[in-house]
């Protein structure tokens, strides 16, 4: 009877452990083979068929712990009857029946060479092992001896002249047939052997089988029978209650508020330490179950964040003696208590940490439902804190149990799940929010004696720095990659969100993590977006306005923006195979909305610094090839602009931007930086004045710029005193700015010192001809150069270079030393240009696989 | 202390980096850093940081003078000290006499080969040397290293580096023998030393990228030393440095270095040759100043400082000011103590340079206040200018001023130059794959 009991237990564990398995890529494969499965089963699962394509189509939208019911529904499917008892009488002897029946079914068809109807059933078999393997059934002996007889049957025919005489579709059975019971004996190599010694043994032991597991049947049905559950107030009842409500998990038509009620009541008999952490860890997954397909209400949510409190609080009163902990071993028996181990601490098998994390997921999801706008949402957001607490808690349980000098092996990993929910909740929030957080956490946990080795809460201004770090350095030491770069984009996010760009941005350029993200799973690469972007908006309100260019240009320009930063699931697809709204992992995907970037902010902030560094190359007439491509789509905004007929005053964003560019080309800086400043969006960032003074001195310099540009042939001296009072700039501010534009060559004149103007060298303005005649030369030059390279490449395979003239050595080191002068950016660059791109392209990569599974089902 | 302003000494002070090499530097190499800020600390002060320095070292004699200097006594315990170190200083010479007087052998030297497994062959049959007994010369080569007797130390762990075949022992042994060299002032052999070691620390694939990382920058302070005092040093310096990978080593992880970097850049000898046409300055210059832009935010003294007015803002009267500070911290600074008159020397010169590139008259008297020049000295300067690099430059004098002529190179000479060298080059490359197909 024990081996029931142990299959269930086993198995409601199995459903939490299975979880962190799972990394999202998989989680796809699993559930179209889990569909294949169902349907199987409703072959014989008749009278469940509508359960069955309703719990399908469910699927779809379970939202982020989809997953963690596969093995429910499963069960589900498995046990089809109302009653309880009966069904683990009726679905172990069906299964039975079933494989009988399979076998009775191969024996005959393989006298008459139906290989296909062998194949079939063969598969059959192996799918009815699997659940016979979930149910805890052995493998039962027939099967081994059918296997036996069909492996010699298969290799017989093989060279027996009739297999030329199949048809190509028996043929083809046959060698799947082959193969795959090929593959089984090996599988079950030890079994086979153990029959081929003795076959006798095995016809007996498969009597005694069945015997034995339908007396088991029978005397459970015996003992359960009398349970009048929550009435008494022994500790008898109370495993009574537990041991029925552990019997009917997962299964069809329990009523689980019942049970639930059941376990409430059994909860308040309670009297051992024992007794309350076995009926909490019954409880919880209990109420998760509860609300598998709606998501848990707010109430639900309360209770069950009340009860996995009211679990750690009875964990933290007995560490001494109790312990939970995901490594312990299963026990046969419920009511005894598990023998305390060389320290004296009991081990019960189950998982703190995934409740909190099941929890926390359940929170997600019911903020993806919420429409973000209502104030249901707003309400929704407080219950964080609760959330955030519980999960600071469960930390401090599993410090408890992992010392930190173990924080790196694999058996730490429930701590590193648990931090990395942590930083999760964190990472986004401006440091003062957090610290208001931490507070509250704090104090609410102030009877918890339990101390933090990895981060003590302190008042320290610093707090937050130190906090973000010493989390993140502890999943830097973990072995899984995705812990590793998870924590490294979330601290870097941290950090440019708190407007520590050089800290962000060398992390970032450290941590190369460009090179490798191609590769990750789409959260992931998500994260690296928002990262980016987070760091772009930084360079920006440091007045790093190349930087916040260089950041943004690629992910800001994107066709699918919000689908990069995880901000909508809707995808833009003009294939419509899936426009029936998105799957379940899209949705697990998106954000909850208060985490997300603002997209106006996002956009305003890219077309200020397009407008800033481009309108002066559009001044200045000749543009650089390089330059060129990435001038293009602040041209074309420009020019779809100009289209209009008629030009309103400006209302949104965009058109502020655009008016103020008119402004620029114009020269007339003031109105320009006036347009700029108005944008409403600038009083989402923290210090909204300061970055308005900002944007106005920038504005003032790269004006002047624009005006010596434009005007420059219509001049052949200009008082740097006039231009000073111009644009308000002091004398010397002006005076550097032109040098700087004569050094570089960007314009031909000298300044007099004498007379404090610049003179403008007469005769250099360039015809067209002469222009494109320039233009021509260069990219001879350039093609030249390359030409030169591809043949030193090939030099150099041949004869590693020996033969090399000198000069074109020196031109080699050159171009490495060209190459490298970019080492420090080269990765963001190289990110920019590919990064964004191939995210979307591991969309679609996606997309694909989802076709060919959607299509197989 | 000497004769400094109050200011200037506060600048020097301000801008010491000793605190910053001396993680990344033997203990007996910070000694004659520690010894030249005499000039800015007190003398108590340097011997109390003598003593710090030296009081794990068996360098007994002279923790003994530190000693007396700082607290008037010597502590009772170093005696005891003492006699350990004599005890151990027998002990291992007795145990190297055996092997060094077999190396002294004519005959075992003429027998020495290049491959090291069989000169380990041939010692431990014909003259019972093992793997233990040479590795006492190591042990020896520190232990008189660190007693000071540097000479010596240098001797040890070269005899021991032709005999070991164990890699790392090799590797560390170099190390100790660079700084042995360094301490002897012999600069030829250190640099020696500094190839081979940038050899192994380039070349070695490390496991963790980090250990490189640490390596190098070892290399580059260590190197410090023999770049700045021997012959042609800041030549190698700027090969070294400006390779990407140090230079991105010293972005990361030691951005002070760039105070060097910048020196020897400003002091090479190229700058004083015409360097308007001199690529390879101009080049070294132009990756200076992107550097020093990028670094600003982790490092800034009055030498980045004033590459950055000079350069990046074109900010002449800072660029001045700059320079000024910069000379204190030249005069002081361990390393750039030889170079401070060149790199004086060749800034102003830059700065003129600079001035030339962007103005077309300029008032003499303007341009001699920004040089600390008197107006006279100023005309000088201007007139030695013009005549060195053969500006198109006109000093009227009346007006007191200088007129330079810019001449815009036209369309044609444009497209002529940028052409010019095409064929060539193209044929280049055809005879140099009708070579390879041969």
């Amino acid at each position: 009877m024990s081996r029931f009991f142990q299959g269930g237990l086993s198995d409601s564990d199995y459903s939490s452990s299975e979880e962190e398995l799972l990394s999202s890529s998989e989680e796809e494969l699993l559930n179209s083979s889990d569909e294949d499965d169902l349907s199987e089963d409703s072959e014989f699962a008749n009278d469940d068929d509508s359960d069955d394509s309703e719990s399908d189509s469910d699927d779809d939208q379970k939202g982020p712990s989809y997953f963690l019911k596969k093995s429910f529904v499963k069960d589900e499917s498995d046990d089809d009857s109302d009653d309880d008892k009966k069904v683990v009488k009726s679905a172990k002897d069906k299964l039975l029946d079933e494989i009988r029946g399979a076998i009775t079914i191969i024996d005959s068809s393989k006298v008459i060479n139906e290989w296909d109807s062998v194949l079939s059933e063969f598969d059959k078999l192996n799918r009815l092992l699997v659940r016979a393997g979930q149910q805890n059934v052995p493998i039962p002996n027939m099967f081994i001896k059918s296997l036996v007889a069909l492996d010699e049957t298969v290799t017989n025919f093989n060279s027996d002249p009739e297999r030329k005489k199949l048809n190509a579709s028996m043929s083809k059975a046959f060698n799947t047939v082959r193969q795959r019971v090929k593959k089984s004996v090996r599988e079950q190599e030890k079994l086979v052997e153990a029959y081929a010694e003795n076959p006798e043994a095995f016809e007996k032991d498969d009597a005694s089988y069945s015997a034995q597991s339908s007396a088991a049947v029978l005397e459970q049905e015996e003992t359960e029978a009398p349970i009048k559950p929550g009435k008494s107030a022994h500790t008898a009842g109370i495993f009574r209650v537990l041991r029925s409500v552990i019997e009917s998990r997962g299964k069809k038509n329990v009523d689980t508020a019942d049970q639930i009620k059941q376990l409430e009541e059994a909860v308040e008999l309670a009297s051992t330490p024992y007794e309350y952490i076995s009926l909490y860890l019954r409880l919880i997954p209990l109420r998760f179950d509860a609300a598998a397909n709606t998501g848990l209400s707010p109430e639900q949510f309360s209770a069950t964040a009340k009860d996995i409190n009211a679990l750690f609080e009875v964990l933290e009163k007995n560490k001494a003696t109790y312990a939970v902990l995901e490594t312990a071993a299963a026990s046969d028996d419920i009511e005894i208590e598990p023998t305390p181990n060389a320290n004296g601490v009991c081990e019960i098998l189950g998982s703190v940490v995934s409740f909190v994390e099941r929890l926390d997921d359940e929170f997600t999801r019911s903020l993806q439902q919420i429409d973000p706008h209502t104030t249901e949402y707003l309400d929704r957001l407080r219950d964080e804190q609760l959330i955030y607490t519980t999960i600071v808690r469960a930390q401090l349980y599993s410090e408890a149990f992992i010392p930190q000098a173990e924080i790196s092996k694999p058996s730490a990993d429930q701590l590193s799940r648990i931090i990395v929910r942590r930083i999760e909740h964190i990472y986004f929030k401006p440091a003062s929010l957090i610290s208001l957080n931490e507070r509250k956490t704090w104090e609410s946990l102030a009877f918890v004696s339990q101390k933090s080795y990895i981060a003590e809460y302190s008042d320290a201004a610093d707090y937050t720095d130190k906090l973000l770090d010493a989390l993140s350095s502890v999943l830097y030491k973990q072995t899984t990659a995705t812990y590793r770069k998870r924590a490294m984009l979330s601290h870097i996010y941290y950090y440019a969100f708190n407007n520590k760009y050089y800290k962000a941005r060398d992390m970032f350029l450290m941590s190369h993590l460009q090179s490798t993200i191609h590769s990750s799973d789409a959260g992931l690469q998500i994260l690296f977006n928002r990262a980016l972007v987070q760091l772009g908006l930084c360079a920006f309100r440091n007045g790093l306005i190349q930087d916040a260019h260089q950041n943004l240009f690629e992910i800001a320009t994107s066709q699918n923006l919000r689908e990069l930063l995880g901000q909508t699931y809707q995808r833009f697809n003009n294939q419509q195979q899936q426009q029936q709204s998105a799957s379940a992992t899209d949705r697990q995907r998106q954000l909850p909305y208060h985490t997300h970037v603002n997209l106006d902010l996002l956009e305003a902030v890219y077309l200020t610094s397009a407008l800033l560094i481009e309108i002066p190359q559009y001044a200045a007439g000749v543009l650089e090839e390089s330059k060129q491509k990435q001038a293009k789509t602040f041209g074309k905004y420009l020019e779809g602009h100009e289209k209009h007929y008629f030009q309103g005053p400006p209302e949104t964003t965009k058109d502020h931007i655009m008016h103020a560019a008119k402004a620029l080309q114009k020269g007339n800086w003031k109105n320009a930086a006036d347009l700029l400043t108005s944008v409403k969006v600038w009083k989402f960032f923290p210090e909204a004045e300061t970055l308005r003074n900002q944007i106005r001195e920038q504005v003032q310099v790269e004006g002047l710029r624009t005006y010596l540009f434009q005007f420059k042939t219509l001049y052949s001296k200009l008082s740097i005193l006039k231009l000073s009072q111009l644009f308000e700039l002091p004398e010397s501010k002006v005076s550097a700015v032109i040098s700087k534009m004569i050094f570089n060559e960007e314009i031909a004149a000298g300044l007099d010192q004498v007379s404090n103007t610049i003179i403008f060298t007469k005769g250099v303005k360039l015809t067209k001809l002469q222009e494109l005649a320039l233009s021509l030369a260069d990219k001879s030059v350039q093609m030249s150069e390359r030409n030169e390279r591809l043949a030193q490449q090939s030099n150099n395979s041949y004869n590693g270079g020996s033969s090399s003239q000198r000069g074109s050595h020196q031109n080699q080191r050159q171009h490495q030393n060209k190459n490298n002068s970019n080492l420090k950016y080269a990765p963001v660059t190289g990110a920019l240009s590919s990064a964004p791109g191939s995210i979307s392209g591991a969309l679609n990569g996606m997309d694909r696989r989802k076709r060919t599974t959607t299509a197989r089902a | 202390m000497s004769d400094f302003t109050p200011q200037e000494l506060n600048i020097a002070r301000q801008y010491d980096l000793t605190s910053k090499t001396i993680p990344f530097l033997d203990r007996h190499l910070v000694y004659p850093i520690v010894e030249s800020l005499r000039d800015i600390y007190d003398d108590k002060v340097i011997a109390q940081l003598s003593l710090d320095l030296f009081k794990d070292t068996y360098m007994t004699q002279f923790v003994k003078d530190q000693y007396k200097l700082v607290q008037g006594s010597v502590p009772a315990e170093l005696a005891e000290k003492e006699a350990q170190i004599e005890k151990t200083f027998a002990q291992l010479n007795e145990e190297t006499k055996e092997i060094l007087s077999v190396l002294a052998n004519q005959e075992v030297q003429d027998h020495l080969k290049q491959d090291k497994s069989l000169n380990k062959e041939f010692l431990e049959t014909e003259h019972g040397i093992t793997e233990a007994k040479i590795n006492k010369l190591l042990e020896f080569g520190q232990f008189q290293y660190n007693r000071g007797d540097y000479t010596m130390a240098s001797d040890l762990l070269s005899n021991f580096r032709i005999l070991s075949t164990n890699q790392e022992s090799v590797i560390s042994a170099t190390w100790g023998k660079l700084a042995a060299d360094i301490l002897r002032v012999d600069w030829e052999q250190a640099l020696k030393e500094l190839t081979k070691l940038r050899e192994v620390v380039d070349s070695r694939s490390f496991s963790d990228p980090l250990t490189q990382l640490h390596n190098r920058t070892w290399v580059i302070h260590w190197s410090l030393f023999p770049f700045f005092n021997s012959e042609n040093g800041l030549e190698q310096l700027l090969e070294l440095f400006m390779s990407s990978s140090y230079l991105s080593t010293i972005q990361a992880a030691s951005p002070w270095i760039l105070r060097y970097l910048i020196a020897a850049v400003v002091s090479s000898e190229n700058s004083t040759k015409n360097n308007l046409s001199n690529p390879v300055f101009q080049k070294r210059l132009k990756d200076l100043i992107r550097v020093v832009g990028q670094e600003q935010y982790q490092y800034r003294d009055p030498l980045t400082d004033f590459i950055k007015a000079l350069y990046i803002d074109f900010d002449f009267n800072e660029a001045n000011v700059k320079l000024q500070e910069a000379s204190v911290i030249l005069k002081t600074d361990f390393f750039l103590q030889n170079i401070a008159e060149v790199f004086l020397e060749n800034s102003k010169h830059l700065i003129t340079e600079v001035y030339c590139r962007v103005h077309q008259r300029i008032d003499i008297a303007e341009i001699s206040k920004n040089l600390n020049l008197s107006k006279e000295e100023g005309e000088k300067w201007v007139a030695h200018l013009i005549n060195e690099t053969k500006m198109n430059a006109k000093i009227n004098e009346s007006e007191g001023t200088v007129i330079l002529e810019h001449q815009a190179s036209s369309v044609y000479q444009q497209v002529i130059e940028k052409t010019k060298a095409l064929s060539f080059k193209a044929n280049q490359i055809i005879a140099s794959t009708l070579q390879k197909q041969e």
